[in-house]
């Protein structure tokens, strides 16, 4: 398990899309951080000259300017990556390859999971680098306080697992839409504007915004970092904790039919 | 020149492959129909069929990576997923296609190798000997089909196994690569490896190999050494008194036996020779042309008459045909005649 493993994670970092990801997590993180710290405190300070804007809690401030990233769409980003893990592999047919050194195809197939949890990992913490840089630099030279709570922390590892969700979400959808092009549009489209437009949507009508939006996974996403909430403000929210656990269900329930497919289906 | 010390000794060495029964649909297409034949240990065996016939589908359901329909495929007697060692047990190279394009050769197979548990070292030795250290370290997407194989036959070769695998080694290869390939795997054959490599051309493995597999349309067609398929081939020649050409070519150390037709087949492919002693016999050559041998003769019927990819009804030329053989013989009699 170990071996397949690291095989898995040799493939990734042995292709350019290892540092271009890398590199866009970084800027990407650090462009939406210092963006939103700068609306929120020069806001507040045009409108009331105050530190604290509107009625907004200096914590929750906080954790919108560090995951930043995320209402902005970082999340396609680890969602490509678990989709080029496995449509890759179909698309170049090194699948052969890896089940032939592996053919324990589970055990081939939980190490591609594992590998993607390394990798999604990795790539959140270059996202809170450009992040946390960014955002805390531009809260001080504004006059806000970068850390006022411990809970940022919370939010800040939230964001990983965040990361490593949509990650596996990935995976799923690149094994169950077997042509690599085709995944990838599906999978970013869904989640990038369909989910998105019907999460709007779905604001205006109470009874769907009080039952079901928080489920969905862009709300479930502002959930568990305990963002400031631009889409549906005034809509339901899950506990973080609550919010993480239908992020993981999501991820398991694509992931694991992603994986049961791909453990018995014939490869030629 | 390989290394056999670390795993030399063990019981992968020598094992029987044994293909029973199987049989392969997709769809309402067979593959591959209630094939059995079995690979010995320690030898070179050809598994050869057209375009289409199901080569590829039967080593992939021996690898496990299709479900057969109906039957087993087992190497020792296990099924190539209840393997312990896998890479150490058989090395497949199946498809000139599959690398990343943007990973270098070296990575690709330093990525096997992990996954085989295997160091480093063994990757640049084997890059060494199948004669692509230098191009290793490019990208895969720009190599050529030889580079590929190359590549593919250096990562069937990672585990040292006692059992290769190979589909179309020879495809895309050069002249110079085919020669090496043949030597190369008749270096592996000597260390006791058994080989099974499949080709859809006679001529590309009839050199190379102890025993025999034909299969066409999924179903088998023969099977055995080749020193019992193949039969001899000879020159066939008309003249107008095939007796006293016989009596020529014996005194030139040449067997010869009149056909029903009249003409006179000689044992010899030296069709310069055959034509010298009948101009000296004085003897008019109406005639002269390489017979080829009766398994020749089997694998061209069947490639013109079951390429399923030409779609059904295209039922071609049989033995009993003679226009077309009699062309293609003629063509390598002049070959011979002008060396």
């Amino acid at each position: 398990m170990i071996n397949a493993i690291r095989s898995e994670l040799r493939k990734y970092f042995t292709t350019r899309l290892w540092w271009g990801m890398a590199i866009g997590m970084v800027v990407a993180g650090a462009l939406a951080a210092a963006f939103f710290a700068f609306t929120f405190l020069r806001l507040a300070t045009v409108d009331g000259g105050s530190d604290v804007p509107f009625d907004l809690d200096p914590t929750q401030i906080a954790n919108t300017v560090y995951t930043a990233a995320l209402p902005s769409g970082i999340y396609v980003l680890p969602l490509t990556i678990g989709v080029l893990q496995i449509g890759g592999e179909y698309r170049h047919k090194t699948i052969t390859s890896t089940f032939l050194t592996t053919p324990r195809r589970l055990r081939a197939l939980f190490a591609k999971a594992i590998a993607l949890v390394i990798i999604a990992v990795l790539n959140g913490l270059g996202c809170l680098v450009g992040s946390v840089l960014a955002g805390a630099t531009t809260i001080q030279l504004l006059g806000g306080d970068p850390f006022p709570a411990l809970e940022v922390l919370r939010s800040l590892s939230m964001l990983l697992l965040v990361m490593v969700v949509w990650a596996l979400i990935g995976l799923g959808a690149g094994i169950l839409i077997p042509n690599q092009v085709a995944a990838l549009l599906i999978a970013i489209g869904l989640a990038w504007m369909v989910e998105p437009f019907i999460a709007i949507g779905l604001s205006f009508w109470d009874w769907g915004a009080q039952n079901l939006l928080q489920f969905f996974p862009t709300q479930a996403t502002s959930a568990v970092v305990n963002n400031v909430d631009f889409v549906a403000m005034g809509a339901a929210r899950l506990e973080w904790w609550a919010a993480a656990l239908i992020l993981l269900a999501y991820a398991l329930i694509l992931a694991g039919l992603g994986i049961w497919r791909a453990s018995r289906e014939d490869v030629s | 020149m390989m290394t056999t010390q670390t795993r030399g000794e063990s019981a992968v060495r020598g094992v029987q492959l044994e293909i029973t029964g199987l049989s392969k649909n997709f769809g309402a297409f067979t593959a591959v129909d209630n094939l059995s034949f079995s690979v010995r240990p320690g030898r070179i065996t050809g598994f050869l069929g057209p375009n289409g016939a199901g080569k590829t589908t039967t080593l992939r359901m021996l690898l496990g990576l299709l479900r057969p329909t109906a039957g087993t495929a087992t190497i020792a007697g296990q099924r190539y997923a209840d393997l312990d060692d896998p890479t150490g047990t058989v090395g497949a190279a199946l498809e000139a296609t599959g690398f990343h394009p943007g990973r270098s050769g070296r990575d690709h197979l330093l990525v096997l190798a992990d996954a085989a548990g295997i160091p480093a070292a063994r990757v640049d030795q084997l890059l060494e000997l199948t004669g692509i250290p230098a191009a290793a370290n490019q990208r895969a997407g720009g190599y050529s089909m030889g580079m590929r194989q190359r590549l593919g036959l250096a990562a069937a070769l990672l585990g040292d196994p006692g059992v290769l695998i190979l589909d179309e080694p020879a495809n895309g290869l050069d002249p110079e690569g085919i020669r090496w390939l043949r030597g190369f795997l008749r270096h592996l054959a000597s260390e006791g490896r058994t080989i099974l490599i499949s080709s859809h051309i006679l001529s590309e493995v009839e050199q190379t190999i102890d025993d025999l597999v034909i299969i066409a349309n999924g179903r088998l067609v023969r099977e055995g050494p080749m020193s019992e398929i193949a039969g001899a081939g000879g020159a066939l020649v008309r003249t107008s008194d095939a007796d006293r050409l016989a009596g020529a070519l014996r005194i030139a150390d040449v067997d010869s036996s009149v056909q029903e037709d009249g003409s006179l087949l000689a044992e010899t492919d030296d069709l310069r020779l055959v034509g010298d002693v009948a101009l000296r016999a004085g003897l008019p050559v109406w005639e002269l042309s390489a017979k080829r041998s009766d398994l020749e003769e089997l694998y061209f019927s069947l490639t013109e008459g079951t390429n399923r990819n030409l779609g059904p009804g295209h039922r071609a030329v049989g033995s009993d045909d003679p226009g077309a053989p009699v062309e293609q013989g003629a063509v390598s009699g002049q070959e011979g005649a002008g060396q």
